[in-house]
Parts: structure tokens; sequence; C-alpha cells
């Protein structure tokens, strides 16, 4: 056996480098064919032998590959948005009833579950301006910084139409009556005067209700100082001109007579006397600069809702900086309504060639409008039914003949005859359905009486409404034995708020007599779960109003509202016309289907008693 | 950007940062007054991790996105130096390598109190080297006001720093809050851009 030692080993191969063979090595064998010994002996001269062939390998080949895997830092691109330092929270004008250490009684807190957050307008269009709302704090929280405390706890759809109204410079709320726009307006005027984004508000209402929003203001921000511009020309100019005022009420009325003074530039205005009231006459004139509001907000604004009429002009010659509008019924008769409230908001956004839906579409982001079936889980019911009464034999008559005679004299006036001839028959017949010209019969009145012994007898009260005051003062002697109060134009101003007080105090008086016009807006009758209407107003959006009186917040029970339509009369087509109207608002701001047909034309207020409309159609017909 | 030696109002920071598929990660950071307004916001454009990233970074790929990625770059960006620094997210806390401002985890206040994640004598526990998955407790918490904060072990010191900074304000501030309000701005700011 042969063992042939290599003592050699390839040497570490480097790139780059040489190398040169290395000696031979050494090399011996040994011979093991020998058994008989364990010891071998060798003599290294007689091993030694020639050196053997040597291969050389280049081993540079298996060099191994390198890969190399970058990790960069990856650059970031960011956006960067600065805000303006937040303003002090102004102190309140007057010493608040609540301060920072008294918690707001019913106030959310900061930390409230669900907070409500102010989300940007749609117009507003720059990011930076977007982010600055959204990254507000929520509203609960806006309020609780400003230690601004409510007497009742707001209902979260409240602080919803809140957030709604503080970012905005044109809005409508629109809210069905008695969900408490009031109080919504009041409170986000409330935190932006005290944010100062607002130093002037101006708040227009109808005349009656000014009282009205002096005791809700006095109930829900008794720390703003509330200005009630009245008296006479010299006096209301004095008022207009007080610096540092923080909120001025004025009703619609008298906005009308000094027009003047708002109207032309802004800084330029009417001349007026220099001084306060009481001040000699003998002043010299001096201009009167026009005055300028951070703010305007317009209560039962569909009373701006005639683009031409003098309310309209007035208001929107007002120098403002925002507008909002409350109404709960921002379209009574047709779409025209909407658009004159916008020529106020934000002139020429809708017109009235515009279709219904279109237009819902458009002004979504400027119309809150929710129902109380909606937000009020929890407020009782209202139950409507419309009672269909005969008339007594004794109005059947007077109304036959009455409508016989009216048209055949419309017939016989042919292309003379107007809107205003067949308004006057519509209106005679109204009233027959009331009551028997000449004996006084009448099947409302007894239907009427029928309920009111019920009601008083549980010691309810109930709210009568007419459009007539000659029928509620006739209401008025026969429902005597039920203490009725009555409450309509022919009543003085200043003796209504005493009136309402009456009315919910004393408990021997079970029914209020109220014209639409005087009671429909505004009240807050709550306390009465009874609502009649005696006869139909012309769109339902005012008997809304008026039936919203009593069902509001605070109602104690289910609201009975009785519609008394008499049958095959005038009554029972002007109801088939008011529910064509309902639609359209439907469509407005619903996503109702679109109605059969859209407003009360000429043709239909013809169509009433089967003639031939002679003109075009006209607006509407109230 | 940010300016240490500046004088500032007391301020807030709010970093949190979103995983919005298929984009990848938007990073937000609110800078707000003591009393919850606004001052600053910056936000990232998305960013996505390579494979390679995802690979080499392991276990360990989140914690540098969120902290070293996106937070340091945030926090560079800003003017105003806050008291604190809040976030939502137990990976945001990385950032905390990236600047001398302590970093508060704001857990919900319903969690139960935080003393260790993984107890030091767990039978199960695991022993890393890298730090973001060594064992032993990584998080402690404790109540501020309304608050509970959680802090790393490793930044414990932090928390004398934060009840010092936010003595006589804690009580009125709901530091949970903001971050809905970083979504909602981040949601804003992409849609504006598409």
């Amino acid at each position: 056996m042969s063992i042939f030692l290599d003592s050699w080993t390839p040497w570490p191969v480097q790139a780059g480098y040489s190398w040169a063979q290395p000696p031979a090595p050494e090399v011996g064998s040994w011979n093991f064919s020998s058994a008989a010994s364990d010891k071998i002996a060798v003599n290294a001269a007689s091993l030694r032998m020639s050196p053997p062939a040597v291969v050389a390998w280049d081993c540079g080949s298996i060099l191994p590959q390198a890969i190399s895997i970058a990790l960069p830092r990856t650059k970031i691109g960011t956006r960067s948005f600065v805000f303006p330092a937040p303003l002090e929270i102004a102190s309140p004008p007057r010493a608040a009833s609540l301060n920072k250490t008294d918690p707001p009684s019913g106030c959310a807190s900061t930390g409230s579950a669900n907070p409500t957050r102010i989300k940007p307008p749609r117009d507003v269009i720059k990011l930076e301006d977007r982010l600055c709302y959204l990254l507000q704090p929520s509203l609960e929280a806006l309020l609780s910084e400003g230690a601004l405390g409510f007497p009742f706890r707001p209902f979260p759809y409240q602080f919803e139409g809140v957030a709604f109204l503080y970012p905005r410079h044109a809005a409508i709320l629109a809210d069905e009556m008695g969900l408490g726009k009031t109080m919504q307006a009041i409170t986000a005027v409330r935190l932006l005067l005290h944010r100062g984004e607002v130093r002037n508000v101006l708040l227009v209402c109808p005349k009656p209700l000014v009282t009205n929003w002096q005791r809700e203001f006095q109930q829900w921000a008794p720390e703003i100082p509330v200005m009630v511009v009245e008296g006479d020309q010299a006096r209301r100019a004095w008022q207009w001109r007080l610096p540092d005022v923080p909120l001025r009420i004025a009703n619609y009325e008298l906005l009308c007579r000094d027009r003047e003074l708002f109207a032309g530039e802004k800084g330029s205005g009417a001349f007026c006397r220099n001084g306060p009231p009481g001040a000699s006459h003998k002043r010299r004139l001096t201009p009167f600069p026009r005055p300028h509001f951070d703010l305007v907000v317009l209560d039962e604004s569909q009373r701006i809702k005639n683009r031409a009429g003098a309310t309209n002009q007035v208001v929107r010659s007002i120098s403002r900086r925002r507008g909002w509008a409350l109404t709960g019924t921002p379209v009574e008769n047709s779409t025209e309504d909407l658009v004159g409230i916008f020529e106020f908001l934000a002139p020429g956004f809708i017109s009235a060639d515009m279709k219904p839906r279109k237009i819902g579409r458009t002004v979504s982001d400027y119309v809150l409008r929710r129902t109380k079936d909606a937000v009020l889980g929890e407020l009782p019911p209202k139950m409507v039914h419309d009672e269909p009464l005969e008339l007594s034999p004794e109005q059947r008559a007077s109304y036959t003949l009455a409508e016989e005679e009216g048209v055949v004299r419309l017939s016989e006036l042919g292309d003379s005859v107007s809107i205003q001839h067949v308004f006057e028959l519509v209106l005679r017949l109204k009233q027959i359905c009331n009551f028997d010209p000449a004996t006084g019969a009448s099947a409302k009145l007894e239907r009427l009486e029928a309920d009111l012994e019920e009601i008083a007898e549980s010691g309810r009260k109930a709210i009568v409404f007419s459009q007539w005051v000659q029928t509620l003062e006739r209401l008025g002697e026969r429902l005597n034995r039920f203490g009725p109060l009555q409450y309509h134009g022919k009543i003085p101003a200043k003796r209504r708020d005493e009136i309402i007080r009456r009315f919910q105090e004393d408990e021997s008086r079970h029914v209020i007599l109220m014209s639409y016009g005087a009671g429909g807006v505004g009240l807050n009758l709550q306390f009465a779960n009874y609502v009649f209407l005696f006869d139909r107003w012309w769109n339902p959006a005012v008997e809304d109003q008026a039936i919203n009186r009593a069902h509001r917040i605070g109602v104690d029970g289910p609201v009975h509202v009785t519609r008394f339509v008499t049958t095959d009369s005038i009554e029972e087509r002007i109801d088939r016309i008011l529910q064509e109207k309902r639609e359209l608002f439907d469509i407005i701001f619903s996503d109702a289907e679109t109605p059969r047909k859209l407003g009360l034309t000429h043709e239909e207020l013809f169509g009433l008693f089967r003639l031939k409309c002679p003109t075009l159609p006209i607006d509407v017909a109230a | 950007m940010s300016n240490p030696g500046k004088k500032s109002p007391p301020a807030l920071g709010f970093l949190t940062i979103l995983r919005q598929e298929p984009h990848g990660l938007f990073g937000g950071y609110l800078i707000l007054n003591a009393l919850g307004r606004p001052l600053e916001f910056h936000c990232t454009a998305p960013i996505k991790p390579n494979r390679a990233q995802e690979i080499l970074y392991g276990p360990t790929l989140d914690a540098f996105l969120y902290g070293e990625q996106i937070g340091r770059t945030l926090l560079k960006q800003a003017g105003i130096e806050p008291l604190l620094i809040c976030t939502d997210q137990e990976t945001t806390l990385s950032v905390r390598e990236h600047t001398e401002l302590p970093v508060a985890l704001v857990l919900p206040q319903d969690e139960p109190p935080i003393e260790s994640i993984v107890p030091e004598n767990s039978p199960q526990k695991i022993l890393r080297i890298d730090g973001a998955h060594r064992g032993g407790p990584k998080l402690l918490s404790f109540d501020l006001g309304r608050n509970r904060l959680a802090l790393p072990t490793r930044s414990e010191d932090d928390r004398r720093k934060i009840v010092e900074r936010l003595s006589g304000i804690a009580e009125n501030l709901d530091l949970a809050e903001p971050f809905d309000r970083i979504r909602g701005a981040i949601a804003e700011a992409r849609q504006a851009i598409r």
C-alpha cells in the first residue's frame, strides 16, 4: 500500500496578485508490505525523488458577485399651513350670568360623546381656509371656551344648526316650525360676537315678534345688550348711528320707513339731524353715514319673497358682510319665493326659470332644513285630520246662489275679467262656508262647539285660526262659555303679550281665536293641544306655521289638528291645490317625485269655477 | 423650521399617521394652543415603503416609517415648539428618538392602565437584539387630568416633564380629540389635491 502525501495546498488567490510556483515539496513513500515488523526504518536519502509535475488552477473565476441594495432616504413631500393667531375671547359686553367657574348647565362639555364639528361651507375654496374650519375645536368646546351657558340643554340637531350658521356668510335656516330656529340663530350670533368675528348685528323681524326676540335673547344670551330700533324718525336716526351696539332689532315696516338711510354707497347715506332724540330740530343737517352691519338676520324671511316688493328692496340695500334668513317656509307658493330670499343672500345665485330639482341641488349647501319627524323622535305626534262637513241647508242655499250669480257675472265680464274678480267670488264663497250671511248658521261652528265642550271638560286649551277678523269676532260671541281670547290685527300690539300670558295662565280660558296673519308666526303656544283651522289659508306653509304654534318643543302631549273643509264647495277645490303646493316644497327640499303641477296659476284659479283663463299665468294667488 | 429658542405661547403637538391603501401612509401634525385652537398644520404626501425596505427593515419598518421618516420630517416643518407631542399610535412613539420633546401616547379613556405589555418573567419572552422588539416592559401609563397617557419605559423621565409642562391646563384638555381633526384635515387635503 502506498501513500502519496502532498503537503502543498493552493495559496489564497487574490485578484490583482501574481504568484510564483512554490518550491517542490518533499515527498516520501513508504512500503508497508513487510508485515513482520512494526518498526520501519526509513532512509531519507533513499526516498528522495525527482519533483512531480504540478498543475496550477486560476481561481480568479470564482470571485463572488456583490449586489448593493440602495436604501436611500426617501424625500417626503409636505404641506404646511399656519393659521392666524386666534383672537382672544371677547369679554361679554355686559357681565355674563355664567362665568367660567360655573359649568354651563346642560351645556355639552368639550368631552361630549359626539362633538359637533364646524364644517366649511362649499363656497370656501382655499384649502387653508377650509382646514382652518376643520381644525377648529368642536362647537361644544368653543361654547365652553367662552363660558356660554344655556338655560336648557340644546338638542344635538340644534348644535348642528349653530354649526351650520356659524361659518356661513349666506344661509337659510329653514327648520320646520317649532324646532328652535330662534335659539339656534341666537347662539350662532352669540358665538360670533364673543369671538369677535362680528361686532354689530341687525336682526329684522315682523313687528309683533320684536318682543318675542327680546325675550329669547334675554333667555339664551343674557349678556348681549339688545337695542330695539323704534320711536320717531329722529330717535331712530340716532339709534341707527350709535356705535358699539352689538345687536339691534328692527321690524320690517320700520326698515321700509328708514329705507333712505340704507341707500347709496357704503359710508354715504341720507342727511339727518345731528344729535340725540329731543335735541333741537334746528341743528344742522349732517350726512348720515350709511349703516353697515357685519351680519343681518332676517326672521320670517318669507316676508321678502317678492323680489319687486319694497321690503325686499330695502333689505337688499343694507350694507352687510353676512346675511342669514330664518324661515320655516322658504317656498310658500312657488320657486320665486326662494329666489326672492336669495336675492338678499347671494344675488343672482338662482333664478326662477331653473327647474325645482336643480334649485334644490344648487342651494343645498346654503339651506338647512330639518323636520320634527326627522330630529325629534320624542316630540309627541301631530295628528292632523281633515273634517269634511256638509254645509247647513241655509249655507247651501246661500252658497249655491252666490256661486251661480258669481259665475254668471264673471262670464258676462268676458275678456275684461280679472283675477280680482275671481278672488272676490272666492272670498265670498269661503265666507259663506263659515257662516250663512243671512241666518248665521254654521256647520263648522256646530262642530267646533262640540269639540270645545270636550276640550274644556278635560281642562285642555285650543287655538282656532281664521283668515278673517270678522269670523273670529263672530266666533268670540258664540263661544263665550269657553272664555275665548282674541289675537288678531285689531288687537293693539302692546296688548298682545298680555293676551298670550292670560291664555297660558288662566285656566278658564280654553280657546284663543287667532288670525293667520297675527298669530301664525313666532308665538310659542305649546300649552295648547288642539288646533282648529276654521277656514283654509291660500298656501299650506302658512297653515303649517299656524299649526306649529302648538306643536313645538315643550308640548306635553299629542297635538290634534282639525282642518274644516266643507264638501262640494270652493274649500274642497282649494284643498286640492294646496296639496299640490306641498308637493312643490317637497321636491325642492327632499327627494320627492316631481309634482303634477307647480304653483297656483291663473288657469287654476279660473278653473275653480270652470272658467277659461283669458290671460297669461300669474305668479301666485297670495 | 423649528426654533427652540423662540418663545411661543404654550402649545401642544399632535402627530398621527394614516394608512390609506393603495396610497400608503399620510402623516399629519397639528399644533394647537392651550385652548385647542389650531396654530399650525403640516401634512405629508403619501409614502410607501419599497420591497427592499420591507425585507431589510423587517419588523422595525413601521417604527422607521412612522418615527424617522414621517414624524421627524413633520416635526422639522413646525415653526412652533410645543410643550409635548401627543400621538395616538404606539408605533409613532419612535419619533422620540429624533426630538428633544417628550412624546406621549394618548390612550383611550377606557383603556386599562398599562404596567407591562410583556412581563419580565414571562416564559414566552422572546429576546430580540433590535430595539423595537426587545423584551421587557415597553410602556408605562399614567393619568393626567382626564387623559390617560403612556410612555416608553426608556423615556420614563419624560413623565415628569409632561406633568410639569401641563400643570394647570391638563384638567381642561381632551388630548384624544384633536386626532379626529387631523384625520378630517388629511381627508380634505387629499380631496383638494385630487
